[in-house]
């Protein structure tokens, strides 16, 4: 499988044959913090781009709402209060027709007007009439009657100039705010205009501005068009002082001009929406309108949202999942790594483990095939010289006594000898190499044990060594290849007696595996091997022994049947204290 | 006593002309061919009754002659020659007509049986 460049520059190298074991726990090590690495980047990158667009998305969201909201209001207050005073100018001309200013000259009348004006009004002040030269003509209210001449006031000529006047509000008598509202009327015959003047307590507009304001805003006054306060805000300054916020446009990253494109018409009218600072410091939504027909601006204060509580909880909130997201992604993610590093660490090692069989079984196999063409090539030679001798000998029998004819004989019978000997080498090695059918049978390993040892017990008794038996009775009998296993033990047993030379100890043991495999132990109290010789034990040709007295095939040939059977070998030794083989085998086999 | 003709067809030349001597001496009506050409034209010439065999020859297999012996003269009694190990083959060729195999080196006495037998299998056929 090919993989792609970048994840096998990660993978630990294991194919490469890293001699040093500790450079290939780095290279786990690197594997596993790489792929954290990039499994957190792969998890938190999208998290953390969601998290920061949504927030922004939010805060955009609540932004628009709100400055909606306000925009609604205040639409609503000014109409409230337009309303409120286009009502009183009507009022006012509808009770001053022109043609009734001789009957209002009279006080009665106007104190009888004044009376029913103020059963509709309760906050009207007083009331006066002006004659056409600006001086008073007719007053009820706190006041006496002073004759006032009115002509050089401002508030005069703009009655005369527009018909109608609506004044700031001023602390007039007893400290109380009120406000003037005036129209001039025509005399009769075109003889000029007189005007009938109203003073109205600021309380009434005070009502009005408090009755079309929303709860959630922090303040509602009105300004005029210096910026003086007209009403009694609730908590930003008071009548008569200069709107606090007139000069206080924050910079602030507030979006205003953005999401306020739906409320264009409204921004044409004089319309002034920002954030602002309080002297507290805290930041506010201000937003101020002109009233139609009047010298004044309406004036909202709210609290931004985004620095109320709200907002700080909704950031809380936010940050607390992504903080508990992040521990759980690297909790999992530390495991999962850790994880398929352990998992492929296993692989390799159960993947060198298979190669380095795989080695042996090739170098048996090959070293195997080399034997049995020797053997093969040998065999041809030997079988002429096992003919010749026979005819040889078949030429004696035909022929009389002559001189040295039984020493002859007697040779040519050790020429044979020598032919079978090497009959049964040449026997052995292609039987090393050749693929024989197994026979399986049910078979008693305790017994097949003792009928091994029963082979070897005169040589034993002969070297002064004690064979021991601890046999497990319990042992199942398993299904394998009796004369095969018979060669294994003989094999070992054989070399165990060797090793040992003379004066020892061999302990034969069995026992079962779970069911499912038992267990033969051959230990020896012999002189034991060093590393470099348990390592090479299994190798075809090598031999411990004189030359001459071992082929060096026992073990690898013991090797090679024991894989046919499916079981396997291990042996343990020290120097000095001696040799165990184990040898494992299926109670039940494959080949069956 | 075996009264039958019999030929060896054995590449190896000391191998089969020696056999072939120790026969003689027992009285055996016995030739030896050397190669797989040769043997088949003895087959023609000599008519034996047992063809000795060996498995592997330099210009024809042993399988070879022994499918030919079978075609032409299915009556001839086949005793092959293996070396070890090739039990297998020698299986194979008794699959494909041959009486018997032996092993290499040869037991005389074995083989002697051997062709006894052979003869028998011919008398009751």
């Amino acid at each position: 499988m090919k993989q792609s460049r970048w994840i096998s520059k990660l993978l630990p190298s294991t194919n490469e044959q890293i001699e040093n074991s500790a450079d290939l726990e780095t290279s786990y090590r690197y594997f596993s913090k790489g792929l954290f690495i990039i499994l957190l980047g792969v998890a938190m990158i999208p998290l953390i781009i969601i998290s920061v667009l949504s927030h922004y998305q939010y805060q955009n969201l609540l932004q628009k709402n709100e400055l909606t909201q306000l925009i609604l209001n205040l639409e609503q207050s000014q109409n409230t209060i337009e309303r409120f005073v286009s009502k009183l100018q009507s009022v006012i001309k509808f009770v001053a027709p022109d043609d009734r200013y001789q009957e209002l000259l009279d006080p009665e009348n106007l104190e009888t007007l004044f009376s029913r004006l103020q059963r509709e009004y309760p906050d009207f002040a007083d009331i006066e009439v002006i004659d056409a030269s600006g001086r008073q003509k007719s007053y009820i209210g706190p006041y006496e009657l002073s004759n006032n001449d009115y002509t050089g006031q401002t508030w005069y000529q703009e009655v005369l100039q527009r018909g109608v006047y609506i004044s700031n509000v001023f602390s007039g008598f007893r400290q109380v705010p009120h406000f003037v509202l005036a129209v001039s009327r025509n005399l009769p015959g075109d003889k000029g205009l007189w005007v009938l003047r109203v003073t109205i307590d600021g309380k009434t507009l005070q009502r009005y501005v408090e009755t079309g304001a929303a709860s959630f805003l922090s303040d509602v006054y009105l300004i005029d068009a210096e910026g003086v306060i007209q009403t009694q805000p609730r908590k930003y300054g008071h009548i008569g002082e200069k709107n606090i916020f007139a000069s206080h446009a924050a910079a602030t990253r507030y979006n205003i001009s953005e999401n306020l494109v739906d409320y264009q018409e409204l921004l044409a009218k004089n319309t002034d929406v920002s954030v602002v600072k309080a002297p507290d410091g805290q930041e506010l939504l201000h937003a101020a309108i002109d009233l139609q027909s009047t010298p004044w601006r309406l004036v909202l204060v709210k609290d931004l949202y985004l620095h109320g509580d709200d907002w700080l909880f909704f950031q809380l909130r936010l940050f607390g999942i992504i903080l508990i997201c992040v521990v759980l992604m690297v909790f999992v993610i530390l495991n999962i790594s850790n994880g398929i590093t352990e998992h492929i660490r296993i692989s390799d090692k159960r993947r060198q483990h298979f190669f380095v069989e795989a080695e042996n079984a090739n170098k048996l196999a090959s070293i195997g095939r080399l034997a049995a063409g020797v053997a093969h090539e040998i065999n041809n030679p030997l079988s002429i010289i096992n003919q010749k001798t026979g005819l040889v000998m078949d030429y004696f029998s035909l022929t009389g006594d002559f001189e040295h004819k039984q020493d002859m004989q007697q040779a040519l019978k050790g020429v044979q000898q020598s032919v079978d000997r090497c009959k049964a080498i040449t026997h052995r090695l292609l039987g090393f190499a050749r693929h024989t059918d197994v026979v399986i049978e049910e078979l008693d390993m305790n017994l097949l044990l003792q009928e091994v040892v029963a082979f070897l017990a005169k040589e034993a008794t002969y070297n002064q060594i004690d064979i021991v038996f601890e046999l497990d009775e319990s042992v199942e009998h398993i299904h394998s290849d009796r004369g095969q296993l018979q060669q294994v033990f003989l094999n070992i047993v054989n070399n165990a007696i060797d090793a040992i030379g003379s004066g020892g100890k061999i302990v034969l043991k069995t026992g079962m595996i779970q069911e499912k495999e038992i267990w033969i132990k051959v230990e020896d109290n012999g002189p034991g091997m060093s590393r470099e010789v348990v390592r090479r034990i299994f190798d075809p040709f090598f031999t411990t022994k004189e030359t001459g007295k071992g082929t060096g095939l026992g073990l690898s040939i013991t090797y090679g049947i024991l894989r046919k059977l499916g079981g396997r070998i291990a042996v343990d030794s020290e120097p000095g204290k001696g040799t165990a083989f184990e040898i494992i085998l299926p109670i039940r086999n494959k080949l069956e | 006593m075996i009264d039958g003709k019999i030929l060896i067809i054995d590449d190896e030349v000391e191998f089969a002309s020696t056999l072939c001597q120790r026969l003689a001496l027992r009285g055996i009506d016995v030739r030896d061919a050397h190669s797989g050409t040769e043997g088949l034209e003895q087959i023609e010439e000599f008519t034996p009754d047992i063809v000795i065999l060996d498995l592997k020859m330099p210009d024809m297999s042993g399988l070879d002659i022994l499918s030919r012996i079978k075609q032409s003269r299915p009556d001839i009694g086949v005793i092959m020659l293996t070396g070890h190990g090739s039990v297998a083959a020698g299986i194979e060729a008794m699959e494909k007509g041959a009486f018997d195999y032996i092993m290499k080196p040869v037991d005389l006495g074995e083989l002697l049986k051997k062709i006894e037998q052979a003869h028998e299998q011919r008398k009751k056929e």
